[in-house]
């Protein structure tokens, strides 16, 4: 016999909980995830599928080849440095001018996107280019103004809402992605590995488990690795035969705890090793290792990307995890968030570095493996940090802040306005969103949550406030691209010309710009443009004097753009 | 029902184990022999005697370039050597715990002596006063420089502090009410308490004492002291703290200090601080689950006994350490429920297994702090915890995130990396050369009775290392399976008396070594 119990913890007093928290628990725990054959995957009622294992696995191995990749960062990420609120950067500057970044200089915030409204005119920090370059390819979202109602400002409890997936006064045994991946992998870990899913379904990078992953009882849906190599190694070499039997008491529930992580430890340390040795990451890519500028020492070298380098490497080694959990630290910056000399220098600029720079090279890293289309990703913070800065260089603990979605299924752009800064609810960020309409897009729109996993996930009320983030990949005929709609060239005029002309041309993003004149035969014969050029409208008149009446080519590259098209000279 | 009635009589085996476990770094097999025939008060006086602390490596040595790593490193070193060297006393483990309560990271304050001098504050409180120790803390060294306080300025506050030392350090959370109002407190009290705050900075000469206990404290710029009233909420009786006596626009310094401790009363007369603390108590030295029972019958009354014996600790702790409940003893049937069933933390493992095992470390300062601990810490580090690291100003997980609690110290690589330490202890080339000598311990009359009789022996160990009694078929893994690889007694008595004849130990090694690394490496081995 081989009995692992389950843990069938009794209710808990935690700080006096009140009563309707536990009654609300109550009702999670006999809801339709615990007696599973009363809801259906896929449309498919699990009950029709008990006798199939099978059948079981192919419901629950829809989609599986999407991959979300989830980012924390933890501490409580300042928002207003990260995503500056341009149309409002009086307001902005006034509440926190000892940390705000500046609108002029060579280390103002770059303007994200021109095209944009005036209202939700945003800047990035000088520091995350890389995040802007990922905007300019049409793959990153920010999400404005993601809280939850009654957000608190106590970093444990509201990491774990956020992990939990629950409202402020829920207290929940479990995590959002624990429950979700429940609903998948039912008899998960039991009855996996299987063919179709032979990778714990979820992985947390690092080596603790954290609450997110949790279910309701048993152990956690995912494993934590940090090295697949050196785990396989030590995995193999230690540990003996577990007791076969364990009593229904503290001690055997703990007991049981303790065999199942070994259990899965056994059951997919050679795998990992396997997919990890069999991966690897574009030969062309390299990824982040330190903040280029001066930050503070411990600030200086990048957690994440060795994090993401994994994350890629795996799955390109065929790995089918579905949900990642990386995590990077450091935002609680109650002082010296920036240097005294310079608010856009410090912890927390190597920090904004270390994200931008690490999903770029994972961007690009993805796209040379080849699995841009499979995977997504999305940063989050237990909370954001008031909008008035203190008088050490930091900031306090606040409550909305923005996400960053990040892929190339994402649809770009700018969710939500900026926050009315003159209009601030004691003294912090009005919610736009709550974090459960995010989470709820990004399960349902891509991963493919059918709505009866979403209501085992207890997403269900957000099913209806979902937000446009995930693109269906359908082009729409006649509507410019993402990409072509922020960058434009124009006719120039006139057009045929003689003696001169005029080109305009729009760029989103500050680029090195050429403009050039070809022949038919693809000769330059002239240089009209060829500079650094702001972000913006620009307009330039050419001679045209000394060129022979013909067709001519014009042709713009800007960056990684490039449009042509054809003048005529009298 | 839960009870704290006391037990009586002798403690018996079982009860011994299960309270030294709980209570110190690990007992052996002679501790628990001893401790067997005493009645729990017995126990507790002896548990509660002073033992030396081992004398502090002070000055520590700096780095070659003037840095205070090293010095880091030795601290740590020493706080875990007083552990080893704690026997039978419960003041290290009470130490302890008020680290993970009152807890520090080494990495933000970055200051071998302010983290010195707040373990020598720990170690002053372990049976001592809580509310004077929360009083103590508020303007303790390394305390000012983890939370910000040193930067928590009149007219320019940084509610840092504050804000932790309502939710984990005196009152905790009640249900949040309103986005500012979590029933014990609201941020009104965090944005007042903070202003009391005001005005300490660390001092890194540590040339300012305090009076009390002799030891490091911050010093007040009273320039800086917020020196207005203080309206706290509802919450606290609308109760006020403003100082006692000014000069000019300013608090005099005896008023600012006087205000600490208007505070801190004010705090502490509340019945949700002396149950916060309770529950902290329980979930370290008994179970992490408290229900609706335990609440009723464990949390409450300890709580009314914390509140009235003025905080004292060492009054509820005697409560529990003598009560049925403790001991399993209250439920009627034999459950054991509470014995066994916390996971150990890695220095418990660690500690636990050098002292059991006698497992000797170098003498000499600088092979001891300079090597042997930074090799054992990255042992626990590889296992899960920092020591003096928490991830965050909570302190470690495993005392108090939910759901899991003492979870937190099991994952795939950390439990990996717990049996992996076993093993490696087995082997000679143990970077700190401390080496676990299994021959050496069976010989040892005091450790086994008769290495002769296998099966009287690996009774024996289970009996002393695992928390439980464990079932037939896994005594007979133990026995057959690995210490007599499936022959016969009468064979091992054989091999044994070879050995005793020879001097040649290359075959009963060999066994005891599987069987001790089996033990070590099991499931049972990480509870207590």
């Amino acid at each position: 016999m081989n009995a692992i119990l389950s843990n069938g913890r009794g209710k808990s007093f935690n700080n006096e909980q009140p009563t309707y928290a536990m009654e609300r628990r109550s009702f999670i725990k006999r809801s339709a995830l615990w007696s599973a054959g009363t809801f259906a995957l896929n449309q498919i009622p699990v009950n029709l599928l008990a006798g199939s294992q099978q059948l079981q696995w192919l419901a629950a191995t829809a989609n599986t080849d999407k991959v979300l990749v989830l980012i924390q960062l933890h501490g409580g990420n300042d928002g207003l440095n990260a995503v500056i609120p341009v149309s409002q950067y009086a307001a902005y500057y006034n509440l926190r001018p000892n940390v705000a970044i500046p609108d002029n200089g060579l280390r103002r915030y770059l303007t994200l996107d021109g095209t944009l409204p005036a209202g939700s005119q945003v800047g990035l920090h000088p520091d995350m280019t890389g995040l802007k370059a990922l905007y300019d390819q049409g793959k990153v979202a920010i999400v404005q103004g993601v809280s939850y109602e009654n957000s608190g400002q106590s970093h444990f409890r509201s990491r774990d809402i956020w992990y939990m997936g629950g409202d402020a006064d829920d207290y929940l045994g479990s995590g959002w992605m624990g429950r979700y991946l429940q609903t998948r992998y039912p008899d998960y870990p039991d009855a996996y590995p299987t063919p179709n899913m032979p990778d714990p379904p979820g992985l947390e990078i690092g080596r603790g488990v954290s609450l997110a992953f949790h279910r309701e009882d048993g152990i956690p849906t995912s494993i934590s690795i940090d090295n697949p190599d050196q785990f396989y190694g030590l995995v193999k070499s230690v540990g003996g035969e577990p007791p076969a039997e364990v009593a229904n008491t503290h001690y055997g529930q703990e007991l049981a705890y303790i065999i199942g992580m070994e259990k899965n430890a056994n059951r997919y340390a050679e795998r990992l090793k396997e997919v990890f040795d069999r991966g690897s990451n574009s030969p062309g890519v390299t990824y982040p290792e330190k903040y280029p500028f001066n930050a503070p020492a411990g600030s200086l070298k990048n957690p994440l990307s060795a994090q993401l380098r994994l994350v890629a490497r795996l799955l390109s080694g065929g790995c089918k995890t579905r949900i990642f959990l990386a995590k990077i630290g450091g935002f609680d910056t109650h002082a010296q968030q920036v240097e005294s000399y310079n608010p856009t220098m410090g912890k927390h600029a190597a920090l904004l570095y270390h994200i931008s720079a690490a999903v770029k090279a994972f961007q690009d890293d993805l796209k040379g493996l080849g699995l841009e289309d499979r995977v997504v990703g999305a940063t989050f913070s237990e909370f954001g940090r008031r909008p008035q800065s203190n008088g050490s260089f930091g900031t306090d603990h606040g409550t909305a802040a923005p996400m960053f979605i990040f892929g190339k299924n994402v649809n770009a752009g700018v969710v939500g306005a900026n926050p009315d800064l003159s209009n601030l609810s004691r003294g912090n960020l009005p919610e736009q969103h709550d974090y459960r309409q995010v989470f709820t897009t990004l399960l349902q729109d891509w991963m493919g949550a059918p709505d009866e996993a979403m209501a085992s996930t207890l997403f269900a009320d957000f099913l209806t406030q979902k937000l446009p983030l995930v693109s269906d990949g359908k082009v729409i005929t006649g509507e410019p691209s993402f990409v072509d709609a922020r960058f434009r060239l124009d006719s120039c005029y006139p057009n045929p010309a003689k003696g001169s002309t005029t080109f305009s041309y729009y760029l989103n993003t500050p680029a090195h710009t050429t403009l050039r004149l070809y022949d038919t035969n693809g000769r330059p014969v002239r240089e009209v443009v060829n500079e650094p050029q702001p972000a913006g409208t620009h307009r330039v008149t050419a001679d045209l004097s000394g060129l022979a009446p013909g067709a001519y080519v014009y042709r713009i590259e800007a960056g990684l753009l490039k449009a042509a098209k054809t003048l005529v000279v009298k | 029902m839960a009870s704290l009635d006391p037990v009586s009589g002798a403690l018996g085996r079982k009860a011994a184990a299960h309270l030294l476990r709980r209570t110190t770094f690990g007992p052996r097999k002679r501790d628990i022999d001893q401790f067997a025939t005493l009645s729990a008060d017995q126990a507790l006086a002896q548990l509660f005697q002073t033992v030396p602390v081992p004398p502090s490596p002070l000055p520590f040595p700096k780095d070659e370039d003037g840095g205070d790593g090293l010095a880091q490193e030795y601290f740590r070193g020493w706080a875990v050597e007083g552990m080893r060297q704690s026997g039978n006393s419960a003041g290290e483990k009470l130490t302890f715990f008020l680290h993970t309560h009152f807890t520090t990271i080494r990495g933000v304050v970055d200051r071998s002596g302010a983290l010195y001098y707040q373990n020598v504050l720990l170690r002053q409180y372990a049976l001592g006063n809580l509310r004077e120790l929360a009083r103590k803390i508020c303007v303790d060294n390394a305390m000012l420089v983890l939370l910000d306080g040193r930067l928590n300025e009149a007219g320019s506050p940084n509610e840092n502090y504050a804000r932790e030392f309502f939710e984990l350090y005196t009152i905790g959370k009640g249900p949040q009410t309103a986005a500012d109002n979590f029933t014990n407190y609201t941020e009104l009290d965090i944005q007042q308490a903070a202003r009391v705050f005001s005005g300490y900075k660390n001092d890194d000469t540590y040339a300012n004492l305090d009076p009390d206990t002799g030891l490091p404290t911050g010093i007040l710029k009273v320039d800086q002291h917020d020196a207005g009233t203080k309206q706290f909420s509802a919450a606290f009786g609308n109760r006020t703290v403003a100082p006692i006596a000014k000069q000019g626009n300013q608090a005099t310094p005896a008023a600012a200090l006087d205000e600490l401790d208007q505070l801190v009363t004010m705090v502490f007369d509340q019945p949700a601080t002396a149950r916060h603390l309770c529950r902290k108590v329980y979930r370290f030295f008994v179970y992490y689950d408290i229900t609706e029972e335990i609440e009723r019958d464990i949390i409450v009354p300890l709580g009314a006994l914390l509140q009235s014996s003025g905080y004292e600790l060492r009054p509820v702790l005697e409560k529990l350490f003598r009560s049925q409940h403790f001991y399993d003893l209250d439920n009627g049937v034999d459950t054991d429920d509470n014995r066994g069933a916390i996971i150990k933390s890695p220095l418990d493992l660690v500690l636990g297994t050098l002292r059991y095992f006698n497992v000797a470390l170098p003498t000499e300062t600088a092979a001891l702090y300079g090597e042997a601990y930074p090799s054992l810490m990255r042992h626990m580090e590889d296992q899960g915890m920092i020591f003096y690291e928490p991830f965050d100003v909570a302190g470690y997980d495993a005392y108090h995130q939910e759901p899991g609690y003492h979870r937190n110290w099991i994952s795939a690589n950390f439990l990996a990396r717990r049996y992996e330490f076993a093993a490696l202890l087995m082997k000679t080339d143990m970077p700190f050369h401390g080496k676990l000598d299994i021959i050496g311990h069976v010989r040892d009359p005091q450790n086994i009775t008769d290495p002769a009789n296998p099966e009287q022996m690996v009774r024996e160990f289970v009996d002393n290392l695992l928390p439980e009694v464990i079932k037939p078929e896994r005594f007979n893994y133990f026995l057959n399976d690995l210490l007599l690889d499936n022959l016969s007694v009468f064979n091992w008595q054989a091999e044994w008396n070879a050995y005793l004849r020879t001097g040649d130990d290359a075959a009963v090694r060999g066994q005891l070594e599987k069987l001790t690394n089996a033990i070590l490496q099991s499931p049972e081995y990480q509870l207590f």
